[in-house]
């Protein structure tokens, strides 16, 4: 009964979360490009020499990923899908299964433009996998456990941004890389003719806008717990202060990414492994340092 | 306990595979097509010295976490495990740098 319950909240609430986030975002847009966030076409339209399987599934695995990547993510205090023992890890594993949607959409509609997609999504994938990876290391460090209530509660003094401000900068950035937002859109730009969207049309092409949208809202969601001491709030009740920051980290992101110039996906291999990993790395000896000062750690 | 946190990720990705099924079943008809030859074979990756460098540091990395669990409680002699560790990835870094690795071909 309680599964079921708790599974019926993580649904609800992270599908009002995703609604929320395709209704604000073209209001933080300022540029042309809206990558993931255009319009697929409206027409119920197939390529004529698909993949079927493979075609068909992608959608499916999109959505897949982002309903399980949500489980771990913590409501409240006592609200969570599933408080997983390795639920940070669990977290940055399996969303990465969106980078095999994407991709196997790409391929098997066999359009120029879409295989084209395809390459660079996985290209993009080589580049922000290692620096997130990193960013993600430090709250662990410091609250010695992988669980993400833990990770909150040991929060309670002190947010992980003041003591890692490194680590949120590179968890943004690897952030907008992952969710292909500006200035990483090279897979969906419009010279692409929007990637995959263009190959998908009707209800198909909603369902991707579903899961592009809820990734987002998913990254968002988990910089604010990683960083932001998630639920933990004076006053109101742990979901809205929940809310409050995911948003709050939504709205940062992609004002960060539109003030920003387009980046293409060798510039973004550059990027990630002449700056980014070294300041992961960097950033790894620091949070030892300041534990072994006695700054964050128990 | 693991079985209830398991149980209900599986759950949620049936949910979401069930939901994927009922659009399916609403978007059957078919109206328009794209028309296209098979592309496939028309394509080469540039990033074949990334993968391959990405290859070995994803796995690296894997290593850091449990590492980063008990960190705090073993304190300075795991703190100088890992600067080994990292000079090690580092020097990696730096070779295929300096070797031309990290160039977009």
């Amino acid at each position: 009964m309680g599964i079921i319950l708790s599974l019926a909240a993580v649904i609800l609430l992270f599908s009002a979360g995703t609604l929320i986030t395709i209704l604000i975002e073209p209001m933080l847009s300022t540029t042309d490009e809206e990558g993931p966030a255009s319009n697929s076409p409206k027409n119920n339209i197939y390529p004529v020499h698909p993949d079927s399987w493979l075609y068909n599934a992608a959608p499916a695995v999109a959505l897949a990923s982002m309903a399980a990547a949500s489980v771990v993510i913590p409501i409240d205090k006592s609200l969570a899908g599933a408080d997983i023992g390795i639920g940070l890890f669990y977290f940055i594993v399996i969303i990465d299964y969106m980078v095999l949607a994407v991709a196997l959409g790409g391929w098997g509609s066999n359009v120029p433009e879409s295989i084209e997609s395809c390459y660079r999504i996985i290209a993009q994938l080589v580049a922000y996998v290692v620096p997130l990876g990193l960013a993600v290391i430090g709250p662990i460090m410091m609250a010695k456990s992988m669980s993400t209530q833990n990770i909150i509660s040991s929060q309670s003094s002190l947010w992980y941004i003041v003591s890692q401000p490194l680590g949120f900068a590179l968890y943004i950035i690897t952030g907008l890389m992952q969710v292909y937002r500006a200035p990483f859109l090279e897979p969906f730009s419009n010279i692409l003719n929007n990637g995959i969207i263009s190959t998908y049309g009707g209800w198909r092409g909603k369902l991707w806008r579903i899961s592009l949208s809820g990734i987002l809202f998913i990254v968002a969601a988990m910089g604010a717990v990683l960083f932001l001491g998630g639920w933990s709030g004076p006053l109101l009740p742990g979901f809205v202060w929940m809310a409050i920051k995911t948003f709050a980290v939504l709205i940062l992101m992609k004002w960060i990414g539109q003030r920003m110039k387009l980046l293409s996906t060798a510039r973004m291999l550059e990027l990630s492994w002449k700056i980014l990993i070294p300041a992961g790395l960097l950033n790894v000896l620091i949070v030892g340092g300041l534990i072994l000062m006695g700054v964050g750690g128990k | 306990m693991i079985l209830t946190w398991y149980s209900v990720t599986g759950l949620i990705i049936l949910a979401a595979f069930g939901f994927i099924l009922l659009i399916y079943a609403f978007s059957r008809k078919q109206k328009e097509w794209i028309l296209n030859s098979s592309k496939w074979n028309n394509f080469r990756f540039s990033f074949i010295t990334f993968a391959l460098i990405f290859l070995s540091f994803d796995m690296e990395m894997i290593f850091m976490y449990p590492w980063a669990v008990v960190f705090a409680d073993i304190g300075m002699k795991a703190f100088l495990d890992m600067l080994v560790f990292i000079a090690i990835l580092s020097s990696g870094i730096a070779y295929s740098w300096g070797m031309g690795g990290l160039n977009w071909e």
